[in-house]
């Protein structure tokens, strides 16, 4: 109770609420902008933040993640071009109903359904957060080891082309985590004579190059492709009576969201393309889904705000990110040199509380400014690429430099970039990299610790019910994809079978 | 700079399945990778405590290069399509970056930061220069006054003095 009072008496500081809603606005306009996301943006600010104390800096990041995933539905209504991936699935029914003059009612719908998903998630941060972080006690090496096994397993039912790429571009991360010093015997590896790389290669420019540079080069390669205009009238609000019938989609995909959020390496892209098809597979009548369905939007919308904060409760409680902007929201904690964990909640609950409080007021004000401002948000899209990239990608480089103020870290902020949209094209996202590269070390120290612990006896794993859990898990969610595949072909063949007869 | 396509250079992967080939070409990278940890040192046995610097490396390498076989057993099964070719821009664009950042070491942040913000949108196309050349200024002069002064962010000197 001492933790929440002194976490209070923070926001009294005009400071801390002027960050928040500074974040908060930050996060609407990039979540509004097409190819800038609230995860580029985190990666962006974070090196920034690091100058700042660690109640505002992550209270920042996280008002800049709940605001930047509403942010994307603006866009998505009004012109058809999603902010940000989560927000794909509300154009479906979003731009349908702009195109018929009902902007308003969709921006207002997405607005309020974003703001119950969110206050939702936050919620649920706060009830399963401490609840998770107390099982987490009982954890030692092993059963870390096996947990960032299952967050890293996770990452083959993420969205993507590919399980197997995504699995790929994981490992992928871990062994670029294993650069640098071993610690444990003093070893260079892959170093190849630069000292620099000594220390081993810091997320944070990786993470940058992997958005930010590599979104730049991708901008590069659509330069020839028209730029479509918001429409700029209808500002009917919807009315009490959209409220209740879109009611039970809310619910139902703040459910949705909650669980889909809570589990490693799933986020609200997932939960809102689910919250989209459950919302269609209640209703009654279906004829107007994908031509303008009010719980065409508040069942994504809803579900991929109420991911935000689940997501958040693995990042807290066991160190495990959530999705790809809990993973810098992660290492922003490591970076101010916390210890995300169950040790979080004993050594600094004021700030867990000043994090849940920040994304209550976020969530609460970017709905007061998607109500107020949508119109005026929108218009970041009318901002010339010709010179929206070109500052994007130099606000990169000085992110990638300021950290350690290194010109290495900017050659490796633009190798990542040239990279990651190598492997883009190929199918493979940046996303699971980033998990890897972040979870790499805790893999790599808690096998070797409980290598020696079990004195190299691997059977000695399955002595351990946490770890055969987890381990049952991973083996599940890796063979899940192929599961789903099976069956996809399978009602393929039977559907050209069909045709056929 | 035109950006018109280049001619078609995915044909090698319509005889091949794409992921076979991405598949091949991580395998290939794997063992290189492997080679590589053969060269690292080996620690005291009181120090490693049986686990050498190279173990982990090569466990995850291990696990990449059957992933990567995976790939190529399961590209047999899908279409593959030729990919569309990188526009000239793309490559154009890479220059850029990579000449920014030799600038940066070269030239100092500053005078690097202009240039890539006056050739950058002149290169993508942009020829309103009422608008270029005013971005190429103040948009620099608003970083050194956030990042400099505001932040204290410190930059090496340039050629320039700044």
């Amino acid at each position: 109770m001492d933790a929440f009072l002194t976490a209070l008496a923070a926001f009294s500081d005009p400071y801390l609420i002027a960050v928040i809603l500074i974040g908060t606005i930050g996060g609407v306009l990039v979540g509004a902008m097409p190819g800038l996301s609230s995860t580029m943006a985190t990666a962006l600010l974070l090196p920034f933040t690091l100058t700042m104390d660690p109640i505002p800096a992550i209270s920042l990041l996280s008002a800049l993640y709940c605001a930047g995933t509403f942010g994307g539905s603006i866009t998505a209504i009004l012109v058809n071009a999603p902010g940000a991936p989560p927000a794909a699935a509300t154009a479906f029914d979003g731009y349908p109903l702009a195109q018929n003059g009902k902007a308003g009612m969709a921006l207002g719908m997405a607005a309020v359904s974003s703001v119950i998903g969110g206050i939702f998630s936050v919620v649920v941060l706060i009830v399963a957060a401490p609840l998770l972080s107390r099982v987490a006690y009982n954890f030692g090496p092993p059963e870390y080891f096996a947990l960032s096994l299952f967050g890293l397993s996770m990452l083959a039912t993420i969205s993507g082309e590919s399980a197997l790429k995504n699995l790929i571009g994981g490992a992928f991360g871990v062994l670029l985590a294993t650069i640098g010093m071993d610690f444990t015997t003093g070893v260079d590896r892959f170093t190849f004579g630069y000292w620099e790389l000594s220390e081993g290669i810091h997320f944070i420019p990786v993470m940058i190059g992997l958005f930010a540079g590599c979104e730049f080069l991708t901008q590069a390669s659509k330069l020839k492709e028209g730029r479509v205009r918001a429409i700029f009238d209808a500002v009917k609000l919807p009315g009490w009576a959209d409220f209740k019938r879109c009611f039970g989609t809310i619910c139902r995909s703040c459910g949705i969201g909650s669980f889909i959020g809570l589990l490693p390496a799933e986020g609200g892209t997932v939960a809102a393309m689910i919250g989209y098809n459950e919302a269609k597979r209640w209703a009654k009548d279906k004829s107007q889904f994908g031509k303008g369905d009010l719980r065409g939007i508040a069942g994504p919308e809803a579900a991929n705000n109420a991911a935000t904060g689940a997501a958040m409760v693995p990042t807290l409680a066991l160190g495990i990110p959530g999705s790809a902007t809990t993973a810098i929201i992660l290492g922003a904690l490591l970076a101010h040199g916390l210890r995300p964990g169950p040790h979080l909640f004993t050594e600094t609950p004021t700030l867990l509380y000043a994090i849940f409080l920040s994304m209550l007021i976020a969530n609460f004000a970017f709905a007061a400014f998607g109500f107020l401002g949508a119109k005026l948000f929108a218009r970041v899209t009318l901002i010339p690429t010709e010179f929206l990239w070109p500052a994007v990608f130099v606000l990169a480089s000085i992110g990638a430099y300021a950290m350690d103020q290194s010109i290495m870290d900017v050659w490796i902020m633009v190798l990542a970039g040239l990279f990651g949209f190598v492997l883009k094209r190929y199918g493979f996202s940046a996303a699971p990299i980033i998990m890897g590269l972040i979870l790499g070390e805790l893999v790599e120290n808690s096998l070797k610790q409980s290598l020696i612990i079990f004195d190299h006896n691997w059977f000695h794993f399955l002595e351990r019910p946490i770890v055969v859990t987890f381990l049952v898990l991973t083996l599940a969610s890796m063979i899940w994809p192929l599961v789903t595949l099976f069956r996809t072909k399978r009602q393929e063949r039977k559907a050209a079978n069909a045709a056929q007869n | 700079m035109s950006s018109k396509p280049s001619v078609d250079r995915a044909a090698p992967a319509a005889r091949f399945p794409r992921d076979m080939v991405i598949g091949f070409c991580t395998v290939v990278l794997c063992a290189v990778a492997y080679w590589i940890t053969l060269s690292f040192a080996d620690a005291p046995a009181a120090v490693a405590q049986n686990v050498q610097p190279a173990t982990f490396p090569r466990l995850v390498i291990s696990v990449i290069a059957v992933l990567a076989v995976a790939l190529m057993v399961i590209s047999f099964r899908k279409d593959s399509r030729p990919g569309k070719s990188v526009p000239a821009m793309v490559a154009m664009t890479a220059s850029m970056m990579l000449a920014f950042v030799v600038a940066f070491e070269a030239l100092g942040f500053i005078l690097a930061m202009a240039l890539f913000c006056f050739f950058m949108p002149v290169i993508w196309g942009e020829r309103r220069w009422h608008a270029v050349i005013p971005f190429a200024v103040l948009f620099p002069g608003a970083i050194y006054m956030l990042f400099v002064l505001g932040l204290g962010v410190h930059f090496d000197t340039g050629i320039l003095g700044f």
